[in-house]
């Protein structure tokens, strides 16, 4: 499903990705460790397009997305800080890569509040996001990247930040939804355990690049 | 920036149309009276002339005196809204910024209004109307940043012995000297290149170099001198910045924001406070009210003689032309400012070199730029003088410094992890521009037409070189009235001056709101 090959991301003069390479097979859900400022996030936005690789490539699906714009490569992802929308609903959020495609505005409304009843936000179509807490903001940002149903979904960090009731419940449903969607992830963390309980499989962040000769 | 902003095409697109209107209506005139008009011999009869000299001392030492004046003014309010929190506070910033965007022409006839026949034509009403305008200035250049200091430090020099005073020397000066320099050296170009109060409230002797440029140009036919006092202008201009920038040293910014509440006003300070507010709301409205009062009183006794006349004869036409102008000047400076702004924030070097051409028009005043267009635009295809819309280009370019103030700030506050989100989503660049960019600009677009819109209504300078006669705007209309004898003729320049106060103060309104919702929104 995803295959990344000698990756190589500069910043001012710097290789912050030297020779990244990974591969993911169709389902498969992949954690990656690291310490911070390793360059994980990096990845997983190289990965997506967000950022300009000055070297390798990127493939999904069998189809080469290196030179692809971010909004053409159908790859979805959760950002650490959840980034909604603050002008829109909770359920203009979800539904917005359905309104980018041009879907009609009451099946817009109709496939969101199937995302949120998914997420477990049933009922919350019609709030702020301003109004939700922090676990709430992150299935929200959950709900909208799978609304988008990308052939791949990026988690990066997702349960950061949140209280260990909410990191344990949020992880519990992630692992539920994705088992019975077989959506293939890639998820960025420092804590082992998170990676452990969500992904089938564990990658050290630092195997993936190729030692230099 | 992040990478997926620095890959968009948009702002380079947006930016070339922006570039091509400066260099056509702004650099291109500009250029070609300087190249065109200014020869040898015009330079050294010019030069050689001891008015010229006597011209250039004037427009000096009363812009100086109009700054020392201006800050004695502007001191006790700008404290006041600068280092308190109290109900009415926002208010008060309004009403002391107001004289600001008011048509210059409309403040001087308010203080013919308001003041005594013997302080007519003098030096004293030419200081005290450019304290009136430049009293916002350093409200909101000065008080912005006397709000950014934070109190705990001056409770902390308290706490080590400092004095109040020697706290006010030791920390708080410090962090407004540069703003101070800055709120200066604006208010002293304003008032150095003034022209409307000029010409009606310092009578037929005295004369700046603005308005010295205007008379040669257009009154006795002497382009090539004007265009020597134009350049001269610029020179003393240039010359100003010059020196402020190489002796402004390491400017000491306050933390990046407000830290800890502004304190209330103390209780013994009440009454002192309530007299700061009633002599500011006093200063900025009697002129005003006067213009308002003046407009119903002929030879002593209440007529509205001179406001039916206003809506029956030819004067509602310039009413008209106004407006039109306007209105048309808004839409294309709100267009012309939003992509500078954008261009500004989103393409670098490119960007900056934009934002330097975009406040040039504050170097180069309304006159001189009026005289540019009409000596560039003489002819051929491009003959546009007669156009109605010649005018709403000069404003465009008289307002793209401020309306560009106000756009770059809500071009920086658009969040770009919001373009990467829209993008993940499958959004396209310019379904991104749409859905992200336009929902945090809007407010300050409709802003900068506002602000577009009260400048123009205002404008005088370049509006009396460019304005044809028979679609003269306003402004114009009331200037030709006031240089004529009779209290009809005053009378009615005294209503349409009410009328211009009104839409200004309209516009303002709006501004006002919008800016205020759009800090409210930053969480300012």
């Amino acid at each position: 499903m995803l295959a990344v090959v000698d990756l190589v991301v500069r910043r001012g003069g710097r290789c912050v990705l030297d020779r990244v390479n990974l591969h993911v097979t169709a389902g498969e859900r992949v954690s990656l460790h690291g310490p911070s400022g390793c360059g994980k996030t990096t990845l997983l936005h190289a990965i997506a397009g967000l950022v300009d690789v000055s070297g390798g490539s990127v493939a999904v699906a069998g189809h080469d997305v290196t030179q692809l714009p971010v909004h053409r490569r159908g790859i979805g992802l959760v950002f650490q800080d959840d980034r909604l929308f603050p002008h829109f609903t909770v359920a203009e959020n979800v539904a917005y890569p359905l309104r980018v495609r041009g879907v009609p505005k009451h099946r817009r409304r109709t496939v969101a509040e199937s995302w949120l009843e998914n997420v477990g936000l049933g009922g919350f179509a019609d709030r702020s996001v301003a109004t939700l807490s922090g676990g709430e903001a992150r299935r929200v940002a959950l709900a909208r990247t799978l609304a988008a149903e990308p052939h791949l979904v990026l988690l990066d960090e997702p349960l950061t930040g949140l209280d260990q009731r909410l990191h344990d419940r949020l992880l519990d449903d992630l692992d539920r939804l994705f088992r019975s969607l077989h959506t293939t992830v890639v998820h960025v963390t420092h804590d082992r355990s998170e990676g452990a309980r969500l992904c089938n499989r564990a990658v050290e962040f630092e195997s993936l690049a190729r030692l230099s000769d | 920036m992040s990478d997926l902003l620095r890959a968009d095409r948009l702002p380079r697109v947006a930016a070339v149309p922006a570039l091509l209107w400066l260099i056509v209506f702004l650099v291109l005139p500009v250029a070609l009276m300087i190249a065109g008009y200014v020869g040898v011999e015009d330079t050294i009869r010019v030069l050689r002339l001891d008015s010229t000299w006597r011209i250039v001392r004037f427009s000096t030492w009363q812009a100086v005196l109009s700054v020392v004046a201006t800050f004695l003014l502007a001191a006790p309010v700008t404290w006041l809204i600068g280092r308190h929190d109290f109900r009415g506070r926002r208010v008060l910033r309004a009403i002391s910024t107001l004289g600001f965007l008011l048509p210059s022409v409309v403040v001087a006839a308010g203080f013919l209004a308001v003041l005594p026949d013997s302080l007519h034509y003098s030096v004293f009403a030419i200081v005290v109307a450019h304290a009136y305008f430049n009293l916002a200035v350093v409200v909101r250049v000065v008080g912005a940043r006397l709000e950014l200091v934070d109190q705990r430090l001056v409770d902390a020099a308290g706490t080590l012995g400092a004095t109040p005073l020697r706290a006010l020397r030791t920390v708080t000066w410090p962090l407004v000297r540069s703003a101070v320099a800055s709120a200066g050296i604006v208010v002293f170009l304003y008032c150095f290149t003034s022209f409307a109060v000029v010409r009606v409230l310092g009578g037929p002797a005295r004369n700046t170099l603005e308005s010295d440029l205007a008379l040669r140009a257009f009154g006795i036919g002497d382009v090539g001198g004007a265009t020597v006092l134009g350049i001269l202008q610029l020179a003393v201009i240039l010359v100003v910045l010059a020196i402020a920038r190489s002796s402004g040293g390491r400017d000491v910014v306050p933390s990046d924001a407000r830290t800890s509440a502004l304190p209330r006003i103390d209780r013994r300070r009440v009454a002192g406070a309530v007299v700061v507010c009633a002599s500011t709301v006093l200063f900025v409205v009697a002129p005003l009210a006067s213009v308002a009062w003046r407009s119903v009183r002929i030879g002593g006794t209440t007529s509205l003689a001179a406001w039916s006349s206003v809506f029956d004869s030819g004067l509602r036409d310039s009413l008209f032309v106004s407006v039109r102008t306007a209105v048309f000047a808004g839409l294309l400076g709100v267009i012309l400012a939003t992509t500078v702004g954008m261009a500004v924030v989103r393409l670098g070097r490119v960007g900056r070199f934009i934002d330097v051409l975009a406040f040039v028009p504050l170097a180069v005043s309304p006159v001189t730029l009026g005289l540019g267009l009409v000596v560039t635009f003489d002819g051929g295809w491009y003959d546009w003088r007669a156009a109605w819309w010649f005018v709403a280009v000069a404003h465009t370019l008289v307002a793209l410094p401020l309306a560009v103030r106000v756009l770059v700030p809500a071009w920086h506050a658009v969040p770009a992890g919001l373009h990467e989100a829209a993008a993940v989503l499958g959004a396209g660049e310019l379904r991104r521009f749409l859905d992200v960019d336009v929902r945090f600009v809007r407010r300050a677009m409709v802003a900068a037409f506002g602000l577009v819109i009260a400048v123009s209504l205002g404008e005088f300078g370049a509006a009396s070189l460019l304005s044809r006669s028979g679609a003269e705007t306003v402004p114009v209309v009331v200037g030709r009235l006031l240089a004529r004898t009779g209290d009809l003729v005053r009378t009615q320049a005294f209503a349409l001056s009410t009328v211009l106060v009104v839409l200004c103060i309209g516009a303002l309104l709006v501004v006002e709101s919008l800016l205020g919702r759009n800090a409210r929104a930053r969480g300012g």
